[in-house]
């Protein structure tokens, strides 16, 4: 019920920032930035990218304020999908960037993305993170997950890169959120 | 579609991990199906959760540089705005110039903001362009990996009674799925589709997907690995809601044993 409440309070606000209401923009980020900040940090190790795409997934809320649709979810996750996808854009244009231009000098920092890259688990725990319900997933599952979602591979590439057949990572996904969505008791509407 | 590949589906695309065909298939199961949609709300609320784990304060310049970039360029088409009208103060030459360089300030930012936006959107706009690319790529090189698979089965389906000149050939590859070409189909009424069924001994059709035409009467669709579908003994088209459905109800168009 208070989920309720609180989901109802921020689309109020969101129809308020439609209406060009920037009070309620102000509050509406207050309540949302770290929250939006927060995924984007873990994409984007990059601090000054992390703000760079936090304040690009702010602007096209106050932009696109009047397209939201209550009946398609909630808007933290319309906030939420928005930052991932905005991060994980900026992922890949620097990863881009970063192969076209330059060569990495240093072998040990070469094997230390390398690292990342094959286990994006084992450099979140590098930075010191908290075990949340992710990282309590089984291994291949929270690692299929975390390609997905944090470095944004698909699921083919997914497949390609742990040598796995589609079918499996497919199913693996799955799984995984499936037992995300009971570890945060989200409700079967 | 079983509940479990809907879900398949809509946890991928949550995630923002489906390759362009699921995609594709999954985008037209949302426009025609609740069951779709809740699906997908309820994995996009699990990564809301996710995310909501680690929350991490913005610093405050963000913030800033947001509200003088909104109050730089409203935005188009709020004319709704409600000013208040209130009696202006007097105000002394230096309030006025230092309006003035305040104003000159906000509008370098946002020029600058503006420049450097229409870059980073170009930028996207060809990583997206990149993106479309290697997906079609992947499709290309997958469908080349099934034709150069001896294990591959080619099924020949021939026209049924509604439209007895179609015909469409079936390429198809038990691990790595198959590809359906077809021509000579009518266009499909509005909210309808064919719907490809791989048929195994006596067991019921399973779906392998569903697919439209172009004005020419050709379409083709790529069918991903089947869960549970290995040697096929029949394919078949039938004409059914847009979304799909779980098992044939309309006319069959084409049909094809295969050898």
């Amino acid at each position: 019920m208070r989920e309720g409440n609180r989901a109802s309070a921020a689309a109020d606000l969101i129809a308020a920032i439609a209406r060009g209401d920037r009070g309620a923009f102000e509050r509406f980020y207050d309540a949302h930035a770290a929250l939006a900040f927060g995924l984007i940090r873990r994409i984007l190790r990059d601090p000054e990218a992390a703000k760079e795409v936090l304040q690009e997934v702010f602007w096209q809320v106050w932009q696109d304020a009047p397209s939201y649709d209550p009946a398609r979810g909630s808007p933290e996750a319309w906030l939420v999908m928005r930052a991932k996808t905005r991060a994980i854009d900026k992922l890949r244009s620097i990863r881009r960037r970063e192969q076209t231009f330059v060569a990495p000098v240093d072998e040990r920092v070469a094997a230390a993305v390398a690292t990342r890259a094959d286990d994006p688990g084992l450099a979140a725990e590098d930075r010191g993170l908290a075990q949340g319900a992710l990282e309590q997933l089984p291994g291949p599952q929270r690692r299929a997950i975390e390609l997905a979602f944090l470095e944004g591979l698909t699921q083919s590439e997914i497949a390609a890169k742990l040598g796995e057949p589609l079918g499996t990572v497919k199913t693996r996904i799955r799984l995984g959120l499936e037992r995300l969505r009971t570890a945060f008791k989200v409700d079967n509407t | 579609m079983s509940r479990d590949e809907l879900d398949e589906l809509a946890a991928g695309y949550a995630l923002g991990a489906l390759d362009v065909e699921d995609r594709a298939r999954f985008e037209a199961l949302l426009r025609a199906d609740e069951a779709a949609r809740r699906a997908l709300r309820r994995f996009e609320e699990t990564l809301v959760r996710v995310a909501a784990e680690r929350p991490e304060p913005p610093p405050p310049e963000v913030k800033a540089a947001l509200l003088a970039r909104i109050a730089a360029s409203p935005r188009a088409g709020n004319g709704a705005r409600v000013v208040p009208l209130h009696a202006r103060p007097r105000r002394s030459v230096w309030t006025v110039v230092l309006a003035g360089a305040m104003a000159a300030g906000v509008a370098a930012i946002a020029v600058g903001m503006a420049v450097s936006s229409r870059y980073e959107q170009r930028l996207e706009a060809l990583g997206q362009e990149a993106r479309t690319l290697k997906a079609e790529l992947d499709r290309q090189a997958s469908v080349l990996a099934i034709l150069r698979d001896p294990a591959t089965q080619m099924v020949a389906l021939s026209g049924q009674t509604p439209s007895p000149g179609a015909h469409a050939r079936m390429l198809w590859h038990e691990k790595a799925g198959g590809l359906l070409v077809a021509a000579g189909l009518p266009a499909p009424p509005p909210g309808k589709a064919y719907q490809l069924w791989a048929i195994a001994g006596k067991s019921a059709p399973v779906s392998a997907g569903v697919f439209t035409v172009d004005p020419k009467g050709t379409g083709s669709l790529r069918v991903p690995p089947l869960p549970g579908v290995s040697h096929v003994d029949v394919f078949a088209v039938t004409l059914e809601p847009e979304g799909g459905v779980p098992a044939p109800t309309g006319a069959m168009y084409l049909a094809g044993k295969s050898a």
